[in-house]
């Protein structure tokens, strides 16, 4: 098994039904059943997508807004099931879908690095004896009995960029979050990203930021309206985004 | 920085086997579960000064007033040979749990949607977290109804170490029906509206703060409240935390055997249901 890429997805579609911005309520549902209203439409966000991403690789995803990059990285993080298609990843899996996801605003930042990591499917107190490694990564050793909400946004992605590479996952998924942080906070985390690509992880990295991929990523894919566009090397991929405006 | 290798391997095509997979899932997240009880019973009460003990004092007032409403009218029931005090206790704890923890499993999923629209996490673990949740807020406010259960020489008898059976399965009838509500308030949001509803309807139905003498005529109002799984736990726990009237093997019976059963329903229609849910959270 060791062979097998760590992400495989086949013809993979992702339908979503639209109604339900109108039905909220049983009460609603049953006036619209009632008057035979209850039209259902559902959208592609997701179409047809086939690629894999082998260890060592980091895989840039572009796309403009709705093209079905968040879709396309929650499918992968398994939260969201294909409606057709196959998809077998491979390995614990570190999403980084949104920054501050996982973490409760409440809880100090030793606090959130433990649940943070739990959630992430890593023993608590496991995660307890890691503390100091990522709070010292992260550069806020003097606010670790700090309650997160008064975290800034670089802080906090700092913290759960320090979280979900320290667990080491076999794919850690990254979608727009290296863009809040400032150059040394980027150079940093790319250092963490190949350092996990040369232990035999995959990385995927959504990003608008095309200097931000054509720097780290090794392959790249372009989405568009939920199709694959392009899907190759990084550089003639991401070249290729660029000439279309 | 080597990965370490895991053996976690996620097919989409793999199908739930239902019960068989959220038990295991259970078993498998039990460190998040232990962490995400003492986060709700630490979270919530953070910033104020009487922490985790809101929970205690919420049903000590209801029953504060309860107690100054009807003890003079069903205090002097003949059928009771306890304190009313403690009568009533015991009875408003029960309701408590019952409804606090079907409400808080059955919004468990909806109120993690931040989490798990980003994470993987089984949903159903929150489910249960919260079910755990309200045995530990109902273990805390046995400390009171101890309390009043020394002060008023009933005492406490042996059978208090055989509490933790009813508290087990009510656990398992709230995370049940919990989960058979969750996964219809995805999709409708007034789900939770009615549920409450009807929870507190099933509370009024079985002798809290009014003893079973009252109905005793009406064999079709005896049945009604016989038939409430609630009821069956009312009596045992009564029985068996400060000696009330014994629980007979019915009650007994029927308090296993509703609470497997709803969580074993809960569990399955979920299990069945999960993909379409997640795709609406």
């Amino acid at each position: 098994m060791s062979g097998s890429p760590p992400i495989q997805a086949q013809d993979i579609a992702l339908r979503y039904r639209l109604d339900r911005a109108n039905v909220g309520t049983i009460k609603e549902a049953t006036v619209r059943t009632l008057r035979r209203k209850r039209t259902v439409e559902s959208i592609n966000a997701l179409d047809g997508v086939s690629f894999s991403v082998d260890r060592g690789e980091i895989f840039g995803v572009v796309g403009p807004n709705g093209a079905g990059k968040s879709t396309l990285m929650k499918v992968i993080a398994r939260v969201l099931p294909p409606t057709s298609g196959r998809v077998i990843v491979r390995g614990r899996v570190a999403p980084m879908i949104e920054l501050g996801s996982g973490m409760n605003p409440e809880l100090t930042a030793r606090e959130n690095i433990v649940l943070y990591g739990a959630l992430l499917g890593r023993d608590p107190g496991h995660m307890r004896e890691r503390v100091p490694a990522i709070v010292e990564w992260a550069g806020v050793e003097e606010f670790v009995d700090v309650p997160t909400r008064s975290f800034s946004s670089g802080m906090l992605a700092r913290l759960a960029f320090g979280v979900a590479t320290d667990i080491k996952p076999e794919v850690l998924v990254v979608d727009e979050v290296l863009s809040v942080g400032d150059k040394a906070f980027r150079e940093k985390s790319q250092t963490r990203m190949f350092e996990l690509i040369n232990g035999g992880s995959a990385v995927v990295v959504v990003s608008h930021s095309v200097p931000l991929l054509q720097e780290v990523s090794t392959r790249a894919m372009w989405l568009d309206r939920g199709r694959i566009k392009m899907l190759g090397a990084a550089s003639e991929v991401l070249d290729g985004y660029v000439a279309s405006g | 920085m080597t990965a370490e290798p895991s053996t976690d391997v996620y097919d989409s095509d793999l199908r739930r086997r239902p019960l068989i997979t959220e038990f295991q899932n259970f078993w498998r997240y039990r460190g998040l579960i232990k962490l995400l009880v003492v986060r709700d019973l630490t979270v919530r009460y953070k910033r104020s000064v009487l922490g985790v003990w809101w929970t205690v004092l919420n049903p000590m007032l209801t029953i504060a007033v309860l107690w100054v409403v009807f003890s003079n009218f069903f205090g002097r029931s003949a059928a009771l040979d306890e304190p009313y005090i403690v009568y009533l206790t015991a009875g408003i704890l029960i309701a408590t749990y019952f409804t606090q923890g079907v409400i808080a499993a059955g919004s468990a999923i909806v109120n993690s949607r931040n989490v798990l629209i980003k994470i993987y996490i089984p949903p159903e673990i929150f489910s249960l977290s919260a079910g755990v949740a309200a045995a530990a807020h109902f273990l805390l406010s046995m400390v009171p109804l101890l309390l009043l259960q020394v002060l008023t020489g009933q005492g406490i008898p042996w059978t208090v170490v055989l509490v933790p059976i009813p508290l087990v399965f009510m656990l398992m009838l709230v995370t049940g029906l919990g989960l058979l509500i969750a996964s219809a308030a995805v999709y409708f949001r007034d789900v939770l509206d009615i549920a409450r509803v009807i929870t507190q309807l099933l509370n009024y139905l079985i002798p809290t703060f009014w003893t079973i003498d009252f109905i005793a005529d009406s064999p079709t109002a005896l049945a009604l409240v016989e038939a409430n799984p609630v009821y069956s736990f009312l009596v045992v726990f009564r029985s068996w935390v400060y000696g009330g009237a014994d629980a007979p093997a019915w009650t007994l019976a029927m308090m296993a055997g509703a609470s497997v059963l709803a969580l074993m329903l809960g569990v399955y229609v979920f299990s069945r249901n999960w993909r379409r849910v997640v795709v609406r959270l």
